[in-house]
């Protein structure tokens, strides 16, 4: 205690010595965001008071004069209000007075000059000079350590290290097998050499994109009321295996925000546009696609802004932000980008990309072989489109003007027999083919369009045959120009009266295939056709309205979609980096300029969340915002060292950035923590030790199928369901039930688990794993008892301690040998004797226990009931799960 | 416990210090003058930054604590009917209703105003219930709850409750938390963050659910937000398990489990003893507090041996998820000490799309589901003088409109009223409550409130009022400022306290 008050009274008598110029955006603007902004800012400036912008903060106030005059803190109003008795007077009116050394800071700033700097996250960061550039960040660490007079740790030792850097990189405890290798080898790269190994896993890209996935608010289910499944599992394969071939950061952003907008995108490039698809969205009836498609258009928003820039956006979508030079507009302009997408909040899902298998795949070159033959690249590219995506389409829900009919649950056409409905806007310039999904039951409907009225010309009359299941036809339509409303009646008079004619899903206005009348054409068209009705894989994708499509954006008065005001086109916040020259005015550029070398925030941003998953402790401990009122750096200048080399040594490789982070002193040190420094840096934000924290939720499930030896190592594919109890899922509408995996599967790893958003995988949320339904920037790590009832009783974990305890059963007739083998399977190194005896003592009375009572050992087994072995099995299970619910082993040490 | 009682309290203190200076540092430079800064504010206890609970520093994070003065409650069960309950088929008498019936509604309450799913000009819906006076007080109470017009001389009625949220989901939230966005404490959460549990052995927040559904708002309403998780709800269910994972693995028996445990702590002791990691104290005490919610929880959760007569006053049926028993299970455990009961109840959303949402069907089938539960939790709780000590509320997240819906502009299958944000009814009773009270009046269609306006905000002032704390005062260091439950607003709804 005597220390602090010596420190505090320093500080302050220092400041008192000295006209000392503080820094503005670390120093100042910290008290101004904490006590004066939210009545002086962006939302209220009461008194006609500003501290948001340097203008305001000198201008004139209410009173006629202003209120800080630089250069002279005695005669400034500002500075008299925070220290005057008067509780009228003073400020903060409402909360506590600032502190003596939060009132010198500004004084100091004011007696300065009262100079306004820019927020250091919003300055692209610059190349830092280092002495040597092999141990840089310790460099840095060293600088920080020397200064605070605190001594690092001593390294760790060996096999903690090896399990530390394996659980970090590849999420998994080391293989046996690497451990003893690893142990014999004494080579001075011996660690360098496991590094570089376990960056090569095929685990390395599981254990990453299980970070990734909560950013990406990944989920095996639409969300809201209904939360029906979504197939999209193969976005989730996308990110592993982009980890695993170390695929750019920048290319990852671009292709997973843009990758439909690139020349001739690959399939993997569209399957990363998903990311943008895992919103969620809404089949509750009576529920408009409108406002959820909104719904979704914003969350794509604020996730964009918040997984690559770390800044909050979603407050700017009704006013200016009250603490960030973020303006209301600025929200609506990136909406802008982000607006002119196909999706509509579809029961379906549109679009989808088609993965057809191979045979398939053959049909759909043949007929892109033709279209290439005959006909141009506008044409071959529009016919490529529709067979990959179906797009572009018109939806049921587009209709309106209904008379004796609906759209069906909100979903489907339903018109009944004389009944009619308008399809609005449609451009039908070249258009002489009409395709629509429909579906009917009883023979005798006719459907007939007409143009602009119920009366108007008659486009075309179709017999409707009857299908099995849906059925997409193509009819010819007379040639016809300009844009027109499409009248739709429906007839059949054999049916009942409150039975539809048929359900219709969408529409298309296509042009003719071209070649026509060559010879073969009219297969070509059957093919087509052919390939248009048939249902292979599909994954929720992005793709870009047609330009007779397009969407205008406009501002929504105080967020509310329903209030609509000016319209605005795509643009980016001023305060951050110029648009790139050149660069498309669509997402394509919106990802080119969050990835380029001037945006301050992208590489700093991504630097900063790989390093917390590493040290426990983000460098800016706020992942989440790196505004003005997220935390401060521990680090700057190694933040901004690591940010540059990401994006200008690494290339933005993520592999080789993550070497130089484990590869540095300050991550191999020993976690050994002292009452000294749990007194000066109880949150380790210096790094004189290394991390200890307890695992994440996916870790802590991996790591004990891995040492229990059930761990299933097989990649990719669709979701499984492990072990869960009964009545957790409660979605009354979908009559979707939870289906325990089995082979094998339910054995797979976290990252493989079914994410159902109303009802997360209990075990996984109490390990604060994300229920997914929005973006989450940090977990943050919890301590409950709930936890413990996992780990100790929890199905799946009983099941593996069983396993590990059969393993442990075959190594020796002595009960001592077998607990000493688990301890080391499980942590790497030998047993302290202490720990072995607690453990014995547990097993002698485990055994007893089940010597009396064979047929308990035989239910914790589930073995039969004349196995002879069973109680010392049983005894065995008790300890490996004590074993599997230590400290130590749950923590990364 | 008195094993670890030592290196429990050690813990406790050692997380409640790193919560502090976590906060502390957030508005500071880092630094070790900032965290001595730190630590030495929250050594001088409740005046600093760091701590604006009063005797909250060196204590058990859910150890009881002193309000700002005494409370007169106790605890609380918030008794929550997801969906939101029709207030003009329940207490808002409203006869000029009934004498517009299936007239147009006059474009004034129109103009300007956005419902979830009214569009174009719809009817007026006259009150689907029939209504008598009761008690000495005279309230207005409809045939939909006969058993509970004997508690009309408890409550107090609060006529003209307002929010700003017209879908469930941002209207419960708001309701529960304070704010319609993600990311707040629950009232159950604020709750045990100032007065800790009076019995660590059960969770001091616990949620019930019934109706089949968690509320549409999902989990996140009993989330603890940007407090310490210790704080968020536990959801005890009524099938399997009560709290997930609860019971031992299948052959291994409680004394087993017992010595497990110990040896699991002792060897995590020496764990603390190596690398001085206060979490590995945390996580000692959680394994101890694990084992004694394993026997506590059960013990409170079973109904089987009530007596009969309290099985006929509340009507429950063990071993059955329903309101009823949830409402036994909110007497028993505020009896045991169990801070903050929160129940939802989800099925009240009558919009009469289908007959089990008809105000004048299904409506009147979830009004039976609650009619006894309600009275006899009142009784239950007056007759063992818990009433005095416990605050009940009851109320759902919105009203429902004087007209009748018609979705799309269509008529209906079934008579519904849609969500209404203007005025809608919730009674609370017992700790310091007035009896036989009414606040509030709407107009004469029970359209807009005109008289005792009451806020979202101002319920949950009230609420923290009664439990002793200061509203205003109540507050969480988070993201460089002192948030509390009620925001910027909150007014005590003083009329309404005895």
């Amino acid at each position: 205690m005597n220390l602090c008050i010596a420190l505090v009274a320093g500080n302050i008598i220092a400041a008192c010595n000295s006209t000392r110029k503080p820094d503005f955006s670390t120093e100042v603007k910290p008290i101004l965001n904490k006590h004066c902004i939210s009545c002086h800012g962006g939302v209220k400036q009461s008194g006609g008071f500003s501290v948001l912008f340097r203008e305001e903060a000198l201008g004139v106030t209410k009173s006629g004069k202003p209120a800080i005059i630089p250069g002279h803190p005695e005669r400034s109003e500002f500075i008299r209000r925070l220290t005057c008795k008067d509780p009228k007077e003073r400020m903060p009116q409402k909360g506590e007075p600032l502190t003596q050394q939060e009132i010198q800071i500004l004084t100091d700033w004011v007696k300065s000059g009262a100079e306004w700097g820019e927020h250091w996250a919003y300055v692209p960061p610059k190349a830092a000079p280092v002495p040597d550039q092999d141990h840089a960040i310790d460099y840095f660490i060293n600088e920080k350590l020397e200064a605070e007079g605190l001594k690092a740790a001593a390294p760790a030792d060996k096999m903690t290290l090896l399990r530390r850097v394996s659980l970090d990189l590849t999420g998994l405890p080391p293989t046996p097998e690497m451990a003893k290798q690893f142990a014999a080898d004494n080579s001075p790269k011996a660690y360098e050499q496991i590094v570089d190994k376990l960056l090569q896993s095929p685990q390395f890209g599981e254990r990453w994109a299980s970070m990734w996935l909560d950013l990406a608010r990944y989920s095996d289910s639409k969300g809201y009321e209904r939360d029906n499944g979504r197939q999209i599992w193969r976005y989730r394969d996308w990110v592993i295996d982009a980890f695993n071939r170390d695929l750019p950061y920048d290319s990852f952003a671009i292709e997973q925000l843009a990758g439909d907008l690139l020349p001739n995108p690959t399939q993997a490039q569209l399957i990363a546009t998903a990311f943008n698809r895992n919103t969620m969205s809404n089949d509750e009836g009576g529920t408009q696609d409108e406002e959820f498609r909104t719904a979704a258009v914003m969350d794509r928003v604020s996730t964009t802004m918040d997984v690559f820039q770390g800044v909050t956006i979603a407050c700017v979508q009704c006013h200016s932000h009250p603490y960030d030079p973020f303006r209301f507009e600025d929200y609506y302009k990136l909406l802008a980008f982000l607006n002119n997408t196909r999706d509509e909040d579809t029961h379906m899902e549109h679009p989808k990309l088609r993965l057809y298998d191979s045979v398939s795949n053959e049909q759909v070159k043949h007929i892109t072989n033709w279209v290439s033959a005959n006909g141009n690249a506008t044409q071959q590219q529009d016919v490529k489109e529709f067979l990959t995506v179906l797009e572009p389409k018109r939806h049921a829900h587009d209709c309106d003007q209904y008379i004796n009919g609906a759209l069906a649950d909100t979903k489907y056409l339903g018109i009944r027999s004389g009944g009619s409905c308008r399809l609005p806007k449609q451009e039908l310039t070249g258009k002489t083919r009409f395709l629509m999904n429909y579906w009917s039951g009883k023979p005798g409907g006719v459907m007939e369009i007409r143009l602009d009225s119920l009366s108007g010309k008659t486009l075309v009359t179709h017999q409707l045959a009857v299908t099995k299941g849906r059925l997409a036809i193509n009819i010819p339509i007379p040639a016809t120009t300009g844009v027109h409303d499409l009248y739709f009646i429906f007839r059949n008079p054999a049916l009942p009266k409150e039975a539809s004619v048929c359900g219709v899903e969408w529409f298309a206005f296509r042009e003719e295939l071209p070649g026509k009348g060559a010879p073969g054409y009219d297969n070509i068209a059957a093919k087509f056709m052919e390939v248009v009705n048939m249902q292979p894989e599909e994954v929720p994708v992005m793709v870009e309205n047609p330009p007779s499509m397009y969407r205008p954006t406009h501002i929504f008065e105080r967020g509310n979609w329903m209030v609509t005001g000016a319209e605005v086109k795509p643009d980016v916040p001023h305060s951050l980096n110029p648009f790139p020259a050149n660069a498309p005015r669509n997402r394509l550029g919106l990802a080119l300029w969050l990835t380029s070398d001037q945006n301050p925030l992208t590489a700093r941003v991504m630097v900063n969340r790989l390093w917390e998953q590493l040290f426990g402790i983000g460098i800016v401990e706020t992942l989440e915002d790196f505004g003005t009122q997220g935390f401060t750096p521990s680090h700057p200048k190694l933040l901004d060292y690591l940010a540059y080399n990401f994006m200008h040594r690494y290339k933005w490789h993520i592999k080789p950035l993550l070497r130089e982070m484990v590869l540095s002193a300050a991550y191999q040190r020993s976690s050994v923590n002292t009452p000294e420094l749990q007194e000066k840096d109880p949150a380790n934000r210096l790094l004189a030790r290394g991390p200890h924290f307890r695992l994440t939720a996916e870790t802590v499930r991996d790591q004990a199928l891995s040492v229990s030896g059930l761990l299933n190592a097989n990649m990719h594919g669709p979701s499984i369901m492990p072990y869960q109890p009964e009545n957790i899922w409660q979605s009354v509408w979908s009559g979707e039930y939870w289906k325990k995996a089995e082979d094998g599967n339910q054995y797979r790893r976290a990252v493989y688990v079914y994410q159902k958003r109303t009802s997360p995988y209990p075990s996984m949320v109490t390990f604060d794993g994300s229920s997914r339904e929005v973006c989450l920037q940090r977990r943050i790590r919890t301590n409950t008892p709930l936890q413990a009832l996992v780990t100790l009783n929890d199905p799946v974990y009983v099941e593996t301690a069983v396993a590990l305890a059969k393993q442990m059963h075959t190594q020796s007739k002595d009960p001592a040998a077998c607990i000493r083998w688990g301890y080391e399977r499980a942590m790497f190194k030998p047993i302290p004797e202490t720990k072995l005896k607690v453990l014995l003592t547990l097993y002698n009375k485990a055994l007893n226990t089940y010597r009396d009572n064979p047929a308990a050992a035989c239910k914790l087994l589930q073995c039969s009931a004349d196995t002879p072995e069973a109680p010392s099995a049983a005894a065995l299970a008790t300890v490996a799960n004590a074993l599997m619910n230590l400290d130590e082993f749950l923590t990364k040490s | 416990m008195s094993r670890y009682k030592k290196l429990i309290d050690e813990a406790n203190k050692e997380h409640l210090r790193s919560i502090t200076r976590r906060h502390f540092l957030m508005d500071c430079v880092t630094g070790l003058g900032a965290a001595a800064l730190g630590s030495f504010l929250a050594g001088c206890g409740s005046s600093g930054a760091g701590s604006a609970i009063p005797n909250a520093v060196a204590a058990d994070p859910m150890a009881p604590k002193a309000p700002h003065f005494p409370g007169k409650a106790k605890s609380v069960i918030y008794l929550h009917m997801a969906g939101a309950p029709s207030q003009l088929e329940l207490f808002d008498y409203k006869p000029a209703l009934q004498r517009l019936h299936n007239q147009l509604c006059p474009p004034s309450l129109l103009e300007g105003k956005k419902f979830a799913f009214i569009r174009g000009v719809p009817k007026m819906l006259g009150p689907q219930a029939v209504f008598k006076q009761h008690g000495a007080s005279g309230a207005w109470i409809s045939d939909h709850l006969p058993h509970f017009t004997a508690m009309a001389d408890e409550v107090s009625f609060l006529k003209a409750v307002q929010t700003d949220q017209f879908n469930h989901g941002p209207a419960q939230l708001l309701m529960q938390t304070g704010s319609a966005r993600l990311g707040r404490p629950s009232i159950g959460s604020w709750v045990t963050y100032g007065l800790g549990t009076e019995n660590s052995n059960l969770p001091g927040f616990v949620v019930l659910t019934s109706g089949g559904k968690t509320p549409d708002a999902g989990k996140s309403i009993w989330g603890s937000g940007f407090l310490p998780s210790v704080y968020q709800g536990v959801q005890c269910r009524t099938k399997g398990d009560p709290v997930l994972f609860l019971s031992d693995p299948e052959g291994m028996d409680r004394d087993l489990r017992k010595a497990s445990i110990d040896a699991i702590n002792r060897i995590n002791e020496e764990e603390y003893t190596a690398y001085g990691d206060p979490e590995t104290l945390a996580r000692i005490s959680q394994y101890e507090l694990a084992y004694k919610m394993q026997i506590a929880v059960p013990e409170v959760m079973n109904i089987q041996n009530e007596p009969d007569y309290i099985h006929e006053m509340y009507g429950t049926q063990p071993g059955k998820e329903s309101f009823a028993n949830n409402c036994l299970l909110a007497r028993k455990l505020v009896e045991k000490g169990v801070r903050f009961v929160q129940l939802y109840d989800w099925g009240w959303d009558s919009h009469g799309t289908d007959e089990n949402l008809a105000i004048d069907y299904g409506f009147r089938n979830k009004c039976r589901e609650i009619d006894r539960p309600i009275t006899a939790l009142l009784q239950d709780l007056k007759q063992r003088g818990l009433l005095d000590e416990t605050l009940v509320v009851w109320g759902g997240e919105f009203g429902r409109t004087p007209m009748q819906e018609n979705r799309d502009g269509k008529e209906m299958p079934f008579l519904g009223r849609d969500h209404h944000v203007e005025a809608f009814t919730i009674w609370m009773a017992g700790a310091g409550i007035k009896k036989g009270f009414t606040w509030g009046e709407t107009d004469e269609i029970g359209y807009a409130a005109v008289k005792g306006k009451v806020a979202i905000n101002d319920i949950h002032a009230t609420i923290l009022q009664q439990l002793g704390f200061d509203h205003e005062k109540l507050t969480y260091q988070f993201q460089g400022r002192p948030f509390r439950l009620t925001d910027t607003g909150g007014k005590v709804i003083t009329p309404i306290l005895a």
